[in-house]
């Protein structure tokens, strides 16, 4: 069993009225919100809690991209990457992903992620997400209508650009390109493991199967709902005849752990109740452009339980963020229960754990990350051990070249204390 | 009305074809929104033989998927022109038909007598913003389509199944529709047509609804002052769609418009 740290980047102090006083926390959010130096906090709090992540015992870091959002400020998630990629000396990192139709040309991703495969010798993982509506369509502007094909075009070129050792032109029909040669190439051969971040799209089922991509269901909907996905992935295999290897598939959860039940929830419960009251707080105009969703999708009835914004009472509770499984939280044992539950339940290989999310500050998602690391992986690593192998994970240099020392030793600059503008 | 399929470029597309009437021929093209047949079509075919096929994607006409682009578009209308006969006749566009209608008057000028443009896409004004009726959720967008959100078609429009069976035909019908008009409208919908009005000779009718609140009536202003020896309507009392809001006004003013002398 692989567990992974997710981080989205949010933005920890949206206005108490926000989701009054403005439609959307996602596309058009009022760019006047950002302030620029606390967010150099955050940042630098997120960053380190990735790098904390890595040397408690999580088996990757994973980053992601989003356009014009306040709950996920990663519009680069390479530019993330990059900065972790040296700190973080063993644990896979994971970028989850780049929308690869987005790029112009898509080649920018090949060398993009050579990069970061070269320069943490052979720790990338690549995601390649088709992208959320929000941000491929409305913030980026891509049309609906022809962006699923021009992202499986993205995908022909990049896979071509790693694979083919000659230089190459590419006569697409969203790309052309007289001269492919991408430099660097990636270390791991033929390419980084491929994982596909899906909302639900069923077409994404069939073409993580054929391709042997891995899989992942990231939503905040929690495993209940997420259950209904995952069910129909394992169906779509059988179907295909493709084993049921719970490596092919990954989850995103979200995770508090602490001493006892009722800290939990005083320590948690504002942050978990502000991520999903007020950065979940999206128009649903900007839900589905036209397009997003095939025939297909449409036709299965899923989006009302799939969506990530459908209908939803106007306020959660903590309490229902936990009864409806959105958050797992507890003790360390109560933890480890639910979540092998989880695993088991969904059948999967790799979960993908937030535990910062909303507005929980640095210290206590420290707290929260360090305690997971002590008492949560340890307890759940061991599942699907002799029973299936992972074919979905990075292959390293086996002698890395470690970070080192800086000579003369800088001096530190004094840390601003949380909280101080 | 009659509904027939023809088969274009050797059946690459088959297209949905409304037609109405006799006499010499005039043709439809819809807007962005679900094809409808209105009492305006009805008026028009009392006088002429009106036909309306629905663009690649709508209803019944298949081929969308061979469409990547505007260009693409207006060469797959030309086929469907030539596979028509259709020459020396009246066009009419509402919407992103009104678009298509003016592209097809700029690529083959002496192909069409007359043009009428009601209420149609292309130009984009940045201080005055065509609406971006893709983002508005669909139970809200009769809200900005009508004058009057009283009147038998915006009540009809605001009626969106909210579960079950009814609910997913809707998303799936709208998704078909669109997407299609995606194509050619997102994200803004200019694809260049004021670098080819110039070349527009048919006498042509701008008609635009006094309400309409998806693209104002200063987008008029703006296609009158790009298109030689054009005029503006301004109707009253409609909104983006006065082809429902007042068929009877929009008859009068294109049969008017249609007795009047050629180029």
């Amino acid at each position: 069993m692989k567990l992974e740290m997710f981080h989205l980047m949010p933005y920890r102090e949206l206005p108490e009225d926000f989701a009054e006083k403005y439609r959307s926390v996602w596309v058009d959010i009022p760019s006047h919100l950002f302030d620029p130096v606390r967010a150099h906090e955050m940042y630098n709090d997120t960053l380190d809690e990735l790098e904390l992540g890595a040397t408690v015992g999580y088996d990757g870091v994973c980053v992601n991209e989003h356009h014009g959002n306040g709950y996920g400020m990663m519009p680069s998630p390479n530019i993330m990457a990059a900065s972790v990629a040296r700190r973080v000396r063993e644990a896979a990192i994971i970028v989850l992903g780049n929308s690869i139709a987005l790029y112009n040309p898509p080649v920018r991703v090949a060398e993009e992620f050579a990069m970061l495969d070269v320069i943490s010798g052979g720790r990338l993982i690549a995601g390649f997400p088709v992208g959320s509506s929000q941000d491929v369509n409305f913030a980026y502007g891509m049309n609906p209508a022809t962006f699923r094909d021009r992202y499986y075009e993205a995908e022909r070129l990049i896979l071509e650009a790693w694979t083919n050792p000659e230089v190459f032109a590419f006569d697409g029909k969203y790309n052309q390109i007289r001269y492919v040669n991408i430099w660097p190439r990636p270390i791991q051969q033929p390419h980084p493991p491929i994982w596909i971040p899906g909302g639900g799209s069923i077409e994404t089922w069939g073409w993580c199967l054929e391709k042997s991509y891995l899989y992942a269901y990231l939503s905040y909907s929690g495993f209940k709902r997420g259950k209904l996905v995952m069910d129909g992935f394992w169906k779509k295999a059988d179907e295909m005849g493709v084993e049921r290897n719970p490596y092919h598939a990954g989850f995103l959860q979200l995770v508090a752990v602490g001493e006892s039940e009722s800290e939990v929830e005083e320590r948690f419960g504002p942050h978990g109740e502000y991520f999903y009251n007020k950065m979940l707080h999206v128009y649903s105009g900007f839900q589905d452009a036209p397009g997003y969703r095939t025939i297909d999708t449409l036709k299965m009835g899923l989006l009302g339980q799939t969506t990530r914004f459908g209908d939803r009472p106007p306020f959660l509770t903590w309490k229902d963020l936990c009864a409806n499984g959105n958050i797992v939280a507890g003790t360390p044992s109560q933890v480890v229960e639910q979540l092998e539950y989880v695993i088991k339940d969904l059948h999967i290989g790799h979960l993908m754990v937030l535990n910062q999310f909303g507005s929980i500050p640095h210290d206590l998602a420290t707290d929260n990350i360090t305690l997971m690391g002590e008492k949560v992986l340890p307890k759940l690593k061991q599942i699907w051990d002799g029973q299936w192998e992972d074919k979905w994970w990075i292959k390293p240099l086996a002698t890395r070249r470690q970070v080192s020392p800086l000579r003369p030793s800088a001096p530190t600059a004094p840390r601003t204390p949380a909280g101080v503008r | 009305m009659r509904k027939q399929q023809v088969a274009v470029r050797g059946g690459v597309f088959d297209v949905e074809v409304w037609d109405a009437g006799e006499g010499d021929p005039v043709l439809y093209l819809h807007g962005e929104g679900r094809p409808t047949w209105t009492e305006y079509h009805g008026a028009l075919a009392e006088k002429s033989h009106l036909i309306a096929p629905l663009h690649p994607g709508y209803g019944g006409s298949t081929g969308t998927e061979q469409l990547q682009d505007l260009p693409d578009l207006i060469y797959y209308y030309l086929d469907f022109l030539d596979q028509l006969g259709l020459r020396d006749l009246p066009l009419i566009g509402h919407g992103l038909g009104g678009m298509i209608a003016a592209e097809l008057a700029a690529v083959q000028p002496e192909r069409f007598t007359k043009l009428i443009l009601i209420s149609p896409m292309g130009l984009w004004i940045q201080d005055d913003p065509v609406e971006d009726f893709f983002a508005v959720p669909p139970a809200r967008l009769a809200e900005l389509l009508y004058h009057d959100l009283d009147s038998a078609p915006a009540r009809a429009a605001a009626e969106v199944p909210t579960e079950g069976d009814a609910l997913i035909e809707y998303h799936v019908e709208r998704a078909k529709s669109m997407a299609t008009a995606a194509k050619y409208l997102w994200p803004i919908p200019n694809r260049g047509l004021a670098k080819r009005t110039h070349r527009i000779a048919a006498p042509t009718l701008v008609v635009w609804g006094a309400s309409d609140r998806i693209a104002s009536p200063a987008y008029a202003e703006a296609f009158r002052e790009r298109i030689n020896g054009s005029h503006v309507e301004i109707v009253e009392r409609a909104g983006h769609l006065p082809h429902e809001e007042q068929p009877d006004r929009l008859a009068e003013l294109t049969l008017s418009f249609l007795a009047g002398a050629d180029r």
